[in-house]
């Protein structure tokens, strides 16, 4: 079967059934259905209609080892198995990590650090959320510093700030996830099918992280009126009132304390490593690394593993997987090199409105839905299209759809996750009032992003 | 649970309350009894001898003799005039139901309600129960409560009442009978592992206190205050609790509070207390 088989009507057809999947995503939650459900059902659709029309390669489905021919099913080669590896194992390795008291340590040591000054505060969870964004992940670095802000606000008695430090916190989560190839999953996908290492990415993006973050922080602070403390007597009850956090509490044990450190700085040198070409760790890929890292530290709580297997966010890893099983019948059925063709033009515009287009048609198109399958097939086309590993426009779509989710609350986990704690507080925040208030860092983002890619890169 | 509520736990739990330490200055207490001239001056100077930790040079005694009031207006009008920050007296003023020990006589109970100002209530001199070493020192003061941390005013009074040398027993008994009725509760509703919340709960319950236990120790040192202090954080039956730990420990002064923010009538725990251990010195705040 050859895609110049495939009849337009057909391609249009699975087009509109890739335009109802996102439909669907973008309204998850009106449609009280997990990432995973509609996505798997899509797949399932995609599979059968695309079977059923004879346009999936079945008979190419044969795994050669040696005389032995193994037949897969096509959903099988489908899925990108690097990634789910890195998305597994880095995930089931953090929450291992987590356990061991050591981010809930950092973070409070900051807040001791702080003095209880709201600036320095603002300041010290602006850089704490990066960091963590980059090292964990953006949904996790959330949730660990927007908890820690909700209780040492209060403590502090300046609660009418959480939303403005929650809102700059959520902002910076995404500018966070661009720090590293494995902080975000569009950085994942994209960086995979571009080719870009590990530390190729991390000089590249750093620099504009490390501005951007200064620059939001700053903004922030004007916006939402965070100002230092005035008098010694207010900055001695402020000092007061944050010493009663006990940064060591959540250690249970100091071996598994300082190890889990340890194997942080570890896992961070090795997964740069593996990007070091002609490498056994670059053949064996990231994803051994983040899984051999996950049962290293699996053999801390050997007896209670189990629980750390519940805790894996099975929701994403199975969105993942029927994912790229839609990706794949819409490549077979030519809808990728439909859209490809619809892109044609931004990719003619030339080498300075094509990626800031890009980026910028990126970035809204992941405000108002998930950036993953948007990053999953930009990235498939312009691989398709032999861009080259060099080029802006990789660079563009990375930009884009990370940046892209802090225009909405919609746009990201992480600032849905934002959102949730403004509102488990009992302060107002409408899906008009986020855009209101995060629009212009957003839009400033996206300007010295487009303004990085096109002069710096 | 979702992991925002584990990590928010968490930061809760490492959120701990610790002792604002203040230094226990009586200017002026009054000393109330239903006795007139040598008998009131007796046990004045006896009160003063028994209180002495707290007798510091800018501090006034006074005495509101049995003459002196013969109503509950009267009475309260009178402190209220005269406003010591320290009152002492004892049970069943004016009357002779002390002999049956089931209530603090009608002028102690409006007076620790009505007032704030804090209450020593001694043993009735003419009831002779009070155990062979009270109202000699105030060597072992204990502090009582279901709800120690945080309480710094109980806290500071108990520190403040201690002899130089003595201890300070800080303590909390958390109700069993509480803690059984909530796990009976649990042990119906299947989403919730019974084991776990028992042993999760009674540590989480105990853990406050004690933490708050170890924050007043490092003001102790931090202050160079010449007293130790003793900890009891228990689950238990609280008055029996309390009956066994005061023998135990022979306890000079028993702290605990009687005023409660939501009701008129007195602390739920205090006036069981107040009415049963009658053979030490009592401060009621």
């Amino acid at each position: 079967m050859t895609h110049a088989s495939v009849s337009g009507a057909v391609t249009v057809g699975f087009a509109g059934l890739l335009v109802a999947m996102i439909v669907c995503l973008a309204l998850e939650e009106k449609l009280h259905a997990k990432k995973s459900v509609i996505v798997g059902v899509f797949a399932v659709v995609c599979l059968l209609l695309g079977g059923l029309l004879d346009l999936l390669p079945f008979d190419e489905m044969v795994l050669e080892v040696g005389e032995e021919h193994i037949e897969l099913p096509i959903y099988i080669p489908a899925i990108d198995w690097g990634v789910v590896a890195i998305i597994l194992g880095s995930s089931l390795f953090v929450d291992i990590t987590s356990k061991s008291g050591l981010f809930t340590w950092i973070a409070i040591v900051l807040t001791k650090a702080s003095k209880g000054d709201p600036l320095r505060l603002l300041i010290f969870y602006g850089v704490m959320t990066v960091v963590f964004s980059a090292v964990l992940n953006n949904v996790t670095a959330m949730i660990i510093v927007g908890s820690l802000t909700a209780v040492s606000l209060g403590r502090l008695e300046i609660s009418d700030k959480l939303l403005g430090f929650l809102l700059v916190e959520g902002l910076l989560t995404n500018v966070g996830g661009l720090l590293t190839l494995i902080s975000s999953v569009p950085n994942i996908i994209v960086g995979n099918a571009a080719g870009i290492s590990f530390v190729t990415f991390f000089v590249n993006a750093a620099p504009y992280v490390v501005v951007v973050t200064g620059i939001t922080i700053w903004l922030g602070a004007k916006v939402f009126k965070i100002r230092s403390l005035d008098g010694d007597e207010a900055r001695r009850e402020a000092a007061q009132r944050v010493s009663g956090f006990d940064e060591n509490d959540g250690i249970e044990s100091r071996f598994k304390f300082t190890f889990g450190a340890v194997m942080l700085g570890a896992f961070i040198v090795t997964i740069a490593a593996a990007s070091i070409p002609d490498t056994v760790l670059n053949s064996l890929g990231m994803g051994y690394v983040a899984l051999s890292f996950a049962v290293i530290m699996l053999v801390q709580y050997k007896s209670i593993a189990d629980r750390f297997y519940q805790a894996v966010d099975w929701d994403l890893l199975a969105f993942f997987a029927a994912l790229f099983v839609v990706i794949n019948v819409m490549e077979h059925v030519q809808v990728l090199a439909l859209i490809g063709r619809g892109l044609a033009p931004i990719l003619e515009l030339g080498e300075t409105v094509g990626p800031v287009t890009m980026l910028f048609s990126s970035a809204l198109a992941s405000s108002v839905t998930d950036n993953i399958p948007l990053a999953a097939m930009l990235a498939k086309i312009l691989g398709n299209l032999n861009v080259a590993a060099d080029s802006p426009y990789w660079w563009s779509v990375i930009f884009g759809a990370n940046l892209g989710g802090n225009i909405t609350p919609i746009g990201s986990a992480s600032t849905l996750v934002a959102v949730t704690i403004i509102h488990k507080h009992g302060l107002e925040l409408s899906f008009v009032g986020f855009v209101r208030a995060a629009l212009p860092f957003a839009v400033l983002q996206l300007v010295l992003a487009a303004g990085y890619v096109l002069w710096v890169l | 649970m979702t992991k925002l509520d584990q990590f928010q736990s968490a930061f809760l739990a490492a959120d701990k309350t610790a002792l604002r330490y203040e230094k226990l200055a009586v200017q002026h207490a009054l000393v109330v009894s239903d006795l007139d001239g040598d008998a009131a001056e007796a046990l004045s100077t006896q009160v003063r001898s028994f209180l002495s930790v707290v007798d510091g040079d800018g501090t006034r005694w006074s005495r509101l003799d049995g003459g002196g009031f013969s109503s509950v207006k009267q009475l309260l009008d009178t402190v209220d005039a005269l406003a010591p920050d320290l009152v002492v007296t004892y049970r069943h003023l004016h009357s002779t139901a002390w002999q049956w020990p089931h209530s603090l006589g009608e002028y102690l109970d409006v007076l620790t309600q009505a007032t704030g100002i804090p209450v020593v209530v001694l043993p009735h001199p003419d009831a002779a129960r009070a155990l062979p070493h009270t109202l000699k020192h105030t060597e072992r003061v204990m502090a009582i409560t279901d709800h120690l941390s945080g309480d710094d005013r109980l806290v500071n009074h108990a520190i403040g009442f201690t002899e130089a040398g003595g201890s300070c027993w800080l303590t909390h008994v958390e109700p069993q009978s509480v803690f059984d009725h909530y796990l009976e509760v649990i042990s119906k509703i299947p989403e919730i592992d019974t084991e776990s919340a028992r042993e999760l709960i009674e540590k989480q319950l105990l853990k406050g206190p004690r933490d708050y236990i170890e924050s007043c120790r490092r003001q102790i040192a931090e202050q160079r205050l010449p007293c130790e202090i003793g900890e009891i954080v228990t689950m238990g039956r609280r008055l029996g609790e309390y009956r066994r730990l005061i023998t135990e420990h022979r306890v000079d002064l028993l702290v605990f509070n009687t005023l409660d923010d939501d009701q008129l009538a007195m602390h739920g725990l205090a006036y069981p207390l107040a009415v049963e251990l009658r053979q030490i010195p009592l401060l009621m705040l």
